[in-house]
């Protein structure tokens, strides 16, 4: 193996490879990472109690609660008002009581959502394999971490054996070359957004995607995240970044980053890279420079265009290929839509910013610089719903949620919210919103909910016009705000 | 709350072959939020949680169900959230098989690691000859969609053999302790 080769995924999952079934057939691997939140895990500790198992590594596990508590300032106790709510929440406090599990509960300074507090506490580490119950595990990859979503089947699984079942996927390299136009107007968010809208919902299926390119490396890790997180948008098992100074910076001194940090440091500067001579089973190219702010218009991410266009005909974007035509006419029938309709002139009713893609510090700082000195539109709900508790209080102490706050924006505690419509934060039906989540689809912040992705910065822009602008052209204070 | 292991209407194998009625969903990308909205996620009853399956997109899909245990649609089916509430939610309305052009892999694995239905890989051939209402028997170990209706024969993607397997076994925990009984009681 170590003359031959290899691709960063290939490198993490052959050191992590405890059997194989035949040549082809699926490996059994060792995880370094189990992370539990309280919707994907109760039946999974209900099967350990039923067959008298015990969590092999409590010491390698660690729990939260994001999907369904209150992000509601004050409601953020128990009982809570919703007693569906209110049990699962409570299942998680005594599973993790009695199976010995670390915690991060709702009143915990460390609680957020499970993808955010991950790197924030140093518990995400470079070549680590990280699961959880969620799809959007893939944000890990952002540190050169093989990390995937898993079903509660496979929760128990590695709860109770520290490993999982998997079929090798492939390599797939994604190149995104030059430089992203705009500073502080074109985000991570857009390359990604655009990414799925060029290789399709499925274009990464079977594979691991690792993001190269100049403009991968001129990201800062929180930018590294959004694109990571969204790779499952794009069907693949998981994205990856190689780590580099900035990635090793990062997670430098964090609360459980290890004492013997500098020496992994050392080893992984050696391993964790793609040999130059490495082959990938398939590549795409993008060219940053010339991706524009991204909004979506249909009901999957990759029915997304630029903020300049107009909502598409559907017989344009099938290009000949039916179902695909099919499926933009269902959508823009759901979204309430015309065909040729500018992307700026669809008036909004809500604006949401928040979840495991666009809810870290730098998100809000971007997002703060199209409302700072400005009130949101009339007839606007908006709320920012900061990704972790650690996040909320940094942006309290450079006086984000004054800027927030002042401008008519809701300021809440951190949670999963409105991402997913599981707490009381929804869309009521037929209510349109731009969103810094990660999915537009049917029902999914809400029954009957239209949902709008885009950037932080430019549904920041959208709250205080009342519907998209091109944040390029807008006015907007530079440097750090 | 109901003990989740073993599906809630499996009497498909991996080897058998049911015959029943087909629900077409002729669109790609059918997401695991419209096959069990997140709102639902909170249940830990199968029984209720199936109640809402499929709701994001079919109003009628529970009285489908009741002459039809097989659904039959296009590409990445199951694509979004790894919630295993989704094949659950099918499994206890009486899926027996989903029948797609392709699948995300997540949803595949949860549908085999629980044994909750098979999911079915199938060309674009079984895909167009299929309709709503039709009566198809899904025979895997011939490794055929049969549409009793039309009397058309279209091939149908081999499971892995260890996914036919896990299938057989009645999800990952049985093919496990299958496993592990036969390393003790080793061939003589």
């Amino acid at each position: 193996m170590a003359q031959n080769a290899s691709t960063l995924f290939e490198k993490i999952w052959d050191s992590h490879e405890v059997l194989r079934k035949g040549a082809d057939g699926p490996s059994l691997l060792y995880v370094d990472r189990h992370m539990v939140h309280e919707v994907t895990s109760p039946q999974a500790f209900e099967g350990l109690r039923a067959n008298g198992r015990e969590v092999r590594r409590p010491d390698l596990t660690v729990a939260t609660m994001d999907h369904n508590v209150p992000t509601t300032p004050g409601e953020r106790r128990l009982p809570m008002a919703d007693q569906t709510s209110d049990l699962q929440v409570r299942t998680l406090e005594e599973n993790c009581r009695e199976f010995g599990i670390r915690l991060f509960g709702m009143d915990s300074p460390d609680q957020g959502i499970v993808h955010v507090i991950g790197p924030q506490l140093g518990i995400t580490l470079p070549g680590a394999t990280i699961v959880c119950g969620d799809s959007h595990t893939s944000t890990h990859g952002a540190f050169g971490a093989l990390a995937f979503g898993i079903g509660t089947s496979d929760v128990e699984h590695v709860l109770a054996s520290q490993t999982v079942w998997m079929q090798k996927p492939k390599s797939l390299e994604i190149m995104i070359r030059g430089r992203m136009s705009g500073p502080h107007a074109v985000t991570a968010k857009d390359v990604i957004l655009y990414v799925i809208r060029k290789i399709g919902t499925d274009g990464g299926a079977g594979h691991v995607a690792e993001y190269r390119g100049q403009a991968v490396s001129d990201m800062s890790m929180e930018q590294r995240m959004t694109i990571c997180n969204m790779s499952i948008e794009a069907g693949a098992r998981a994205g990856l970044v190689a780590p580099d100074e900035k990635t090793f910076e990062y997670l430098r001194g964090r609360t459980y980053t290890p004492e013997s940090y500098e020496e992994m440091v050392d080893a992984w500067k050696k391993t964790l890279r793609t040999d130059s001579k490495a082959s990938f089973a398939k590549r795409y190219e993008i060219d940053a420079s010339r991706i524009a702010p991204q909004v979506s218009w249909g009901t999957n991410p990759g029915m997304t265009c630029d903020v300049t266009e107009a909502v598409p005909d559907p017989a344009e974007y099938g290009d000949g290929d039916k179902p695909r035509e099919d499926s933009a006419r269902k959508a823009l029938q759901y979204m309430g839509l015309e065909p040729g309709t500018p992307m700026t002139e669809i008036p909004l009713d809500r604006v949401f910013i928040g979840s495991c893609t666009n809810a870290r510090l730098e998100d809000l700082i971007e997002a703060s610089r199209a409302v700072r000195g400005r009130k949101i539109a009339r007839g606007v709900r908006a709320m920012v719903v900061p990704g972790s508790q650690a996040v909320k209080r940094s942006a309290e102490e450079m006086g984000l949620d004054a800027i927030f706050k002042d401008a008519g924006f809701e300021w809440r505690e951190s949670g999963c919210s409105m991402c997913l419509g599981m707490n009381p934060d929804i869309l009521m039906p037929g209510e349109r919103c731009a969103s810094t989540s990660n999915r537009n689809f049917e029902g999914r912040q809400g029954t009957g909910g239209r949902t709008h992705l885009a950037s932080p910065v430019m549904a920041a822009a959208a709250a205080v016009n009342g519907h998209f602008v091109d944040v390029r052209e807008m006015d907007m204070p530079d440097g750090t705000v | 709350m109901e003990r989740r292991k073993g599906g809630g209407s499996r009497s498909m194998s991996g080897n058998g072959a049911v015959t029943s009625g087909v629900i077409k969903y002729a669109r790609d990308n059918i997401d695991t939020d419209v096959i069990i909205p997140g709102q639902y996620l909170k249940i830990h009853d199968y029984a209720e949680l199936a109640t809402h399956a499929m709701e994001g997109l079919d109003g009628d899909f529970h009285s489908k169900a009741k002459d039809a245990s097989f659904i039959v649609a296009g590409r990445n089916f199951g694509c979004g959230s790894s919630r295993e509430h989704a094949p659950i939610a099918l499994s206890h309305s009486g899926i027996k098989a989903v029948a797609a052009l392709s699948f995300a892999r997540i949803f595949y694995r949860n549908a085999v690691d629980g044994a909750f239905l098979l999911p079915i890989e199938i060309g674009e051939d079984a895909y167009e000859g299929t309709s709503e209402g039709d009566v198809v028997t899904i025979d895997v170990k011939a490794g055929q969609l049969r549409n009793e209706t039309t009397g058309k024969r279209y091939e149908i993607k081999p499971f892995s053999e260890i996914i036919g397997k896990i299938i057989d076994a009645g999800g990952l925990f049985r093919y496990g302790m299958q496993q592990k009984q036969q390393q003790q009681q080793p061939e003589s």
